[in-house]
């Protein structure tokens, strides 16, 4: 394992700017993810540092050395691929068994052998392993694309949304056993997810992307508790932070310059209002049922606040409300971040 | 052999392809027998210039038929014509003259054919003027090909013995490509392969564009080689394109028959002698009718077998 840096990389694809002058340290033993929507570069960027794609400006650094213009073989980085990328002519075994195979390495048959079976028992894969790669569901591919990236021991492992299409029980499990793969041999984690609680559970850190760029990078508690804006507040949250015009909500105390005012739904207070409302009023105009809590929509003027309710709290559709945010983020008109 | 499904299933296919009913209404005819209609002219003109033929000819060689005699009296020999074909020498040296010219032509082409387009696959400036040079001999008629041919074969006046005395010193008259009793089947594999060889490059191109360029990043990553990458992704994936090529070169070159009347007859002494053209020989020159026809039904159930076992194989290689 080693530490991977880049060093004001970027990318163009043509006109397109994929990555835009990117610089980020992913530590040795540390477990980074890159969080954004989609097409802001998270994928181009792994194959920035796999060597899959060349780097217009900028440096990558593996292992303390320049490995900026040197061939994906010799960078030693495993790949799991966004769409799987599997052998299709080979059998399942052969592909877990392919890059130990490399002359590169020279494992005997029987190490190979027992890599490829602790690693497909442990991906629950191991009756599949003389089926045709090609013979598999989707979960089932996925699966066997990220058990080649673990069979090896490489300089970093790079996972474009490695746990996308597996169902959920399988995803918490496979979630555990990357983090205490990650934790037990120190690996080296370069992890792309749309999934909040993937990027909350295993990060290290998390980076955010936004058009090329890393918008922010820190701790999953500092993304979530002082985003830097509001394009980074709204990636994680579920529902999504509120995100509330600050015309709106009449005289609450701001900090000057406040344009919007950001209130995540477990930080959303409700009363129900007997008579005439104190602060903001609001109505409860929908329910969301999810089992173990709701989700209230309430409205404000035209906005829509949405926050978490237990299912006995007694509120219902039409109730008249009142409002307090228990710790509201304030951003200015550009959507950045104003301490208040 | 099946290449080809049974031509009921395909008028299912087809009836079932055709959206419901909107024919149907037309005529008050139902989908099936719509497509009966439009594939009849093909069935028929099948039936008239393949089928009745075929039946015609397995007819004739249990006879003494003679083309040349056709009012002589007719008369049953049984399976004469098979026993003697099949125990004729000459017929078994025939045949091996055949095997050996299939086997040379089909392992030049396919090692050249599979080496060019996989040069050609790499994308460079000017390779797609190339590809349409190197399809060019190709696109000839095989008559063309071996008259011209037979003036590069000319010992005195030819370009062919002219470049290799050029390269090799010998004198150019001292060899005869086609007069030469080991150099005459050279000769034909020669001109069979230079027509031939852009035919199987263009369909191993085929395979070689079919593998999505994912593989080979995936195979970077886990440091696979190139010599590596060639063996275990490129060979194994273009596979089924490289064994239907072989398919098909093999059995026009076990009918070939155009290109080595031409350049050689058949000749220097029998040396050349595919089984086509003793075939030829005892069609029309002995006007043993009845005799061919057996041996006509012999090759093309050899043909027909050997492609048949190759099908399956090819459909093993396929499905893995
Ligand atoms: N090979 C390519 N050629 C041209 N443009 C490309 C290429 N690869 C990526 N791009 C462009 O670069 C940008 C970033 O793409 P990238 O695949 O890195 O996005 P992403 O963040 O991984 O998105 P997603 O979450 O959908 O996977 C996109 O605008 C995309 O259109
Ligand atoms: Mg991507």
């Amino acid at each position: 394992m080693a530490e991977v840096v880049l060093e004001g990389v970027s990318k163009r694809f043509k006109e397109n700017v994929a990555v835009d002058d990117l610089s980020l340290t992913i530590s040795d033993g540390e477990f980074v993810v890159l969080l954004g929507p989609t097409g802001v570069g998270k994928t181009t960027t792994l194959r920035l540092i796999a060597g899959l794609e060349q780097v217009d400006g900028g440096k990558v650094l593996i292992g303390g050395e320049d490995a900026t213009h040197a061939e994906p073989a010799e960078r030693d980085t495993a790949f799991v691929f966004q769409q799987y990328s599997l052998y299709p002519h080979l059998t399942v075994y052969d592909n877990l068994a392919f890059p130990l195979r490399s002359p590169l390495r020279g494992l005997a048959e029987a190490e190979i052998r027992r890599r490829v079976s602790e690693v497909a028992s442990m991906l629950r894969i191991d009756d599949k392993l003389s089926n045709p790669a090609t013979r598999l569901s989707g979960g089932q591919m996925q699966r066997v694309a990220i058990g080649r990236a673990l069979v090896r021991r490489p300089n970093i492992y790079l996972m474009d949304e490695p746990l996308s299409s597996l169902d959920a029980k399988l995803r918490s499990d496979l979630r555990l056993e990357l983090k205490r793969i990650q934790n037990d041999m120190g690996a080296t984690i370069l992890y792309v997810t749309h999934d909040q609680i993937e990027a909350m559970t295993m990060a290290s850190r998390i980076g955010v992307m936004d058009a090329g760029k890393l918008v922010q990078i820190g701790t999953p508690r500092e993304i979530y508790e002082n985003p830097l804006s509001t394009y980074v507040a709204a990636r994680l949250g579920q529902p999504a932070i509120n995100l509330l015009p600050r015309a709106l909500l009449g005289d609450l105390p701001v900090p000057p310059g406040t344009a919007t005012i950001g209130a995540r739904t477990e930080h959303v207070r409700l009363t129900k209002a007997n008579g005439a409302p104190r602060g903001i009023a609001g109505t409860i105009n929908w329910i969301e049922h999810l089992g173990d809590h709701n989700h209230l929509h309430v409205a404000v003027g035209d906005a829509d606040i949405v926050t978490l309710a237990d299912p006995d709290s007694g509120l219902g559709v039409g109730d008249l409300v009142s409002i307090e945010f228990a710790r509201p983020l304030f951003f200015g008109a550009s959507g950045m971040r104003i301490s208040g | 052999m099946n290449l080809l499904p049974s031509s009921a299933s395909l008028i299912e296919k087809a009836a079932r392809a055709t959206p419901p009913s909107f024919v149907g209404k037309v005529r008050g005819l139902s989908d099936k027998a719509i497509a009966w209609i439009f594939i009849a002219p093909t069935l028929l003109l099948l039936l008239a210039i393949n089928i009745f033929p075929l039946i015609w000819t397995i007819q004739l060689s249990f006879t003494n038929y003679r083309a040349n005699r056709p009012n002589a009296p007719l008369r049953d020999v049984g399976l004469a014509h098979y026993n003697e074909i099949l125990t004729n020498p000459d017929i078994w040296a025939a045949m091996q003259v055949t095997a050996r010219f299939v086997i040379a032509s089909i392992v030049i082409q396919t090692v050249l054919g599979f080496l060019l387009a996989w040069l050609i696959d790499r994308k460079f400036r000017g390779s797609g003027f190339l590809t349409t040079m190197i399809l060019l001999p190709m696109m000839l008629s095989p008559a063309v090909v071996g008259n011209f041919w037979t003036f590069l074969y000319q010992p005195q006046i030819g370009l062919f013995n002219y470049i290799v005395a050029f390269v090799t010193g010998i004198p150019p008259s001292s060899f005869q490509m086609l007069g030469d009793v080991n150099l005459s089947p050279w000769a034909i594999v020669l001109v069979d392969s230079w027509m031939w060889t852009p035919y199987v490059m263009l369909i191993c191109l085929a395979g070689l564009r079919s593998i999505p360029d994912y593989i080979y990043e995936a195979a970077e990553v886990d440091r696979a080689s190139k010599w590596r990458q060639f063996w275990t992704i490129t060979l194994p994936m273009a596979m089924p394109f490289i064994m239907l090529a072989v398919l098909f070169r093999g059995i026009e070159n076990f009918k070939m028959f155009d290109m080595v009347n031409l350049l050689t007859g058949g000749g220097p002494g029998s040396t050349t002698e595919v089984a086509s053209i003793t075939l030829k020989r005892e069609a029309f020159e002995k006007w043993r009718t009845g005799y061919s026809s057996a041996f006509a039904i012999i090759l093309f159930v050899t043909v027909f077998g050997l492609a048949n076992i190759y099908v399956r194989a090819l459909n093993r290689v396929k499905s893995r």
